[in-house]
């Protein structure tokens, strides 16, 4: 004699929806998100005048004790959505320098890009870099007429 | 012989019935060999029972007592659910792994690796910003300058387009 309504199967097809549930719980941290939200900021820094743009002022306050820069000016400010190998590329609006920026790998809140800086079609620079909350990578060093390009790159998360 | 007989008759049915002590019992199967009407009796009453005992036999054969496995069956579905724990452990067929034999090693052995795994559960990694935040750098013309602060939280990849003379 069986009985109705206690087996395995039963409980089994009872509980489906919970099982499901379960399983995209345990599995939702681990499946990454679709892209990831950057701000890339191309700075000109120069010795030629004074002051700098108020939006510049961490930039400042950060290379301040390595360059004896005197003047910051914004040339860009985007906000990138990076999607896994997917390069973005942007230029200087005043020069030949173009940086491009993918999306390589992607680990809970900790970006990783490869940056290419290219000039006049030659890379000139090659890097790999992790993003993490709160962090800026500044690039820099490309001469720009009177002063150097600078990239400030950071993710939002 | 008389008395006696008497007196074994008021006990024949208790031995009929299996109801006598072992003494009345000896005392009966002493008598019954020499008392005619004693032994009569007693035949009568065992083709009695015979007579009784049959046709009950023979109804209870062809009948099966379907009342029986109703009310067995109302009993079950009235009866109390089981909890969720009965019911997972009936799902699983975890109950031999609930007997001592099997959890006590499993719980040895559940210390032994935690113990074992401990220095390296509890090993402090490096987080992430407090790891390089560059993973590799290529630039055949220029020479970089790599800068990381963890306390402004900055990383710098610095250019020097001119290339030191002693280099080249």
């Amino acid at each position: 004699m069986a009985l109705r309504g206690t087996g395995p199967l039963h409980l089994m097809k009872k509980n489906i929806p919970l099982i499901i549930l379960t399983l995209i719980l345990i599995l939702l941290p681990s499946i990454p998100f679709a892209q990831v939200q950057t701000r890339l900021r191309v700075i000109r820094a120069s010795n030629v005048g004074a002051g700098f743009d108020p939006v510049l002022t961490d930039v400042h306050s950060q290379l301040g004790s390595l360059f004896n820069f005197t003047s910051y000016r914004l040339l860009r400010d985007e906000s990138l959505s990076l999607s896994l190998n997917q390069p973005v590329s942007i230029s200087a609006r005043e020069g030949r320098i173009t940086i491009e920026i993918n999306l390589v790998k992607l680990q809970k809140s900790s970006p990783e890009l490869i940056i290419r800086v290219v000039r006049e079609e030659k890379e000139i620079l090659k890097t790999q870099v992790r993003l993490s909350p709160g962090r800026t990578v500044l690039i820099g060093g490309p001469k720009l007429r009177e002063g150097v390009i600078i990239y400030a790159i950071s993710a939002r998360f | 012989m008389k008395d006696s007989c008497s007196s074994i008759s008021q006990l024949l049915e208790r031995y009929f019935d299996r109801q006598a002590t072992d003494e009345e019992r000896s005392l009966v199967e002493r008598h019954l060999p020499i008392c005619q009407t004693c032994h009569e009796r007693l035949t009568l009453l065992e083709e009695l029972r015979k007579a009784i005992k049959a046709p009950v036999d023979e109804a209870l054969k062809e009948e099966t007592f379907p009342w029986v496995w109703e009310k067995i069956e109302r009993g079950i579905r009235l009866g109390k659910k089981p909890s969720w724990q009965e019911s997972v452990r009936s799902w699983l067929d975890l109950s031999p792994l609930l007997r001592k034999k099997v959890w006590i090693p499993a719980v040895a052995t559940a210390i032994v690796l935690a113990l074992v795994a401990s220095p390296l559960l509890f090993k402090k990694t490096p987080s992430y910003s407090e790891r390089s935040v560059v993973e590799y750098l290529e630039s055949q013309d220029y020479n970089v300058m790599v800068y990381e602060s963890e306390k402004a939280k900055v990383t710098v990849i610095w250019l020097f387009e001119e290339l030191d003379p002693s280099t080249s």
